[in-house]
């Protein structure tokens, strides 16, 4: 795969400005399986940045790091100014409120109605009744599935219910989303809606970083885009464009 | 409120986990039962233990009967003497006289012990001392101290022994009573602890999903341990409360019947375990919920990885 770059992205922004911010990060799980090798990554506030790149060659390992999910063997990471490199264990739920995510495994709760999915971040976050039951109903309606409420995640469609997904991330108000793949089981018209979904959520404000393998998903997108090469950043375009290669 | 809030929530959840491995929340319960069992079977053995002994003790004196012809002030002052020791608790002076009476009043059915006793012109009895001590250990030092050169040769014999053989009786029977209910016991505790340790497991894994999205929508972890910990509590809870419906009305029953065998008016179980009841159950709930909340925290550090 390649990307063509339209127009040659700087990273030379001040440094308060970025809303995440790598800076050599190596991760290696195992002496001998580096995932990733020095990444050099700024992401302003409001941006929103494709990864991609083959199988193996890190996106998730990526995305992971941003949650503090795995932490960096080198480098450091900093997010919304919020140096998370060490993070301690118990800041890492503050953390999770602050960055919303979408991973394909990521499943909803099979015996909980579309509502109650949603509800659920909410309530294990331990917010209040009322503010679940005001937040609920306008996410539901910025994803799309207002009337759809009550249904159980096996009486929609895939497409609804990675709706159901990227609402549950919603709920605290994230300054950044992350999606793994989130079009990955989806067909070409179901993913183009959930990317305009994305691309509605970044409209609002949101710093999205999407994870994807999709060539059509990138070309229609228009925005940045970043390709890994064996856990290096191989290339950064402002605008990237898939072409055969 | 945030915490009330959250501990509700928590507590939604451990419910639901209760339910949803219910046959595994039963045999938690059943182990649980069954070691509380053990420990109540301790103390009520303990406790009739102590009735049976203090029964016996009760009764044990010794009687120090001194020769004929021993002048009164001379067993009256080895009274004094006896009383002064710390170990005494009584010591009753029996005339000769007195003997003498007892005697005939106790062989009157019977001509020939009675026809034997008048041939005899004077009284064959001795004063005799009846001495309790505060403790059955104590006889041995009391009896010590007598053989005093004082009136050492003014006593014509000690009785008791027979008390000491069946208090040891007794013992070495509570005894092994209470090492089996302490074996089975400890092994049942053992058992209620990997069972815990297995159900938190088990309940971990059942929940894995909703852990895993608990953590990625910015659950904290003590939300996330909370409802384990309070799954592992309802076991405790429950079980004690099992086992107090069941140990209360098998006292009422089993305790008329042991007084009437002990002869006594009660033997003060019941009362004991009503009365205490709150120090009784709520101790071994306490024993039980440290237990078990220990052992799911040891489950909850090696599978719920937070
Ligand atoms: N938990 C782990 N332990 C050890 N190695 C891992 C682990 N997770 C990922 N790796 C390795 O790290 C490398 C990068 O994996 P990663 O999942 O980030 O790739 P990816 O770009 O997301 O791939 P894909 O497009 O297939 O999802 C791979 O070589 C993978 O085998
Ligand atoms: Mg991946």
């Amino acid at each position: 795969m390649l990307y063509l770059n339209e127009q040659e992205h700087t990273t030379a922004k001040k440094k308060h400005q970025d809303m995440i911010k790598l800076h050599r990060v190596h991760k290696e799980y195992h002496p001998n399986i580096t995932a990733l090798c020095g990444i050099d990554l700024h992401v302003e506030p409001g941006e929103f940045v494709s990864i991609v790149g083959q199988s193996g060659t890190g996106k998730t390992t990526l995305a992971k790091l941003l949650i503090a999910e795995e932490r960096p063997t080198r480098g450091r990471i900093v997010i919304g100014g919020w140096d998370i490199t060490d993070i301690h264990a118990s800041q890492i739920p503050f953390l999770r409120r602050q960055i919303g995510v979408v991973f394909q495994d990521f499943k909803l709760l099979r015996q909980k109605t579309v509502g109650e999915n949603i509800a659920f971040a909410l309530e294990v976050a331990g917010e209040p009744r009322q503010r679940i039951r005001d937040v609920v109903p306008q996410v539901v309606r910025v994803v799309g599935l207002h009337g759809k409420e009550d249904r159980y995640p096996n009486q929609i469609s895939g497409g609804e219910q990675q709706r159901v997904v990227i609402a549950r991330a919603l709920v605290h108000r994230p300054k950044v989303l992350i999606a793994d793949e989130p079009t990955g089981n989806l067909d070409a018209i179901t993913a183009h809606e959930i990317v305009d979904l994305l691309r509605k959520i970044n409209d609002f404000g949101t710093t999205v970083v999407l994870v994807t393998h999709d060539k059509d998903v990138v070309n229609r997108l228009k925005r940045r885009v970043v390709t890994l090469k064996n856990g290096c950043i191989h290339t950064d375009h402002k605008v990237g464009k898939y072409v055969l290669a | 409120m945030k915490l009330v809030r959250t501990i509700v929530r928590a507590f939604k959840f451990a419910l639901q986990n209760f339910w949803r491995n219910i046959w595994l929340s039963i045999a938690t319960i059943l182990v649980f039962v069954l070691t509380l069992t053990m420990i109540n079977l301790l103390i009520v053995v303990h406790v009739l233990t102590q009735t049976a002994v203090q029964q016996v003790e009760d009764r044990i004196d010794v009687s120090v009967y001194f020769k004929r012809g021993t002048s009164e002030p001379t067993i009256l002052e080895a009274r004094e003497y006896l009383l002064g020791l710390s170990q005494v608790r009584s010591a009753q002076y029996v005339s000769s006289e007195e003997a003498y009476t007892r005697f005939t009043q106790r062989h009157r059915n019977d001509s020939s012990i009675i026809n034997a006793l008048s041939t005899i012109e004077s009284n064959p009895f001795g004063g005799s001392l009846v001495i309790q001590a505060r403790a059955p250990e104590d006889f041995e030092f009391i009896l010590e101290a007598l053989n005093n050169p004082q009136f050492g040769d003014a006593i014509e014999q000690k009785d008791f022994e027979d008390h000491e053989r069946i208090i040891a009786r007794i013992r070495s029977v509570t005894d092994r009573v209470q090492w089996f209910a302490l074996g089975v016991g400890a092994v049942f505790l053992v058992i209620a602890v990997l069972i815990v340790f297995n159900a938190i497991r088990i309940a971990i894994y059942t929940h894995r999903e909703e852990i895993g999205i608990m953590k990625l929508v910015g659950a904290s972890n003590s939300f996330i341990r909370l409802p384990f910990l309070l799954e592992s509590l309802i076991f405790s809870l429950v079980s004690t409360l099992i086992m107090a419906a069941i140990l209360l009305p098998a006292l009422q029953v089993l305790d008329p019947q042991l007084s009437a065998f002990f002869g006594t008016a009660s033997i003060g179980l019941t009362e004991y375990v009503f009365s205490n009841g709150f120090l009784v159950f709520g101790g071994q709930f306490i024993v039980l919920a440290a237990l078990s909340v220990l052992s799911a925290s040891v489950a909850m550090s090696r599978y719920l990885h937070v």
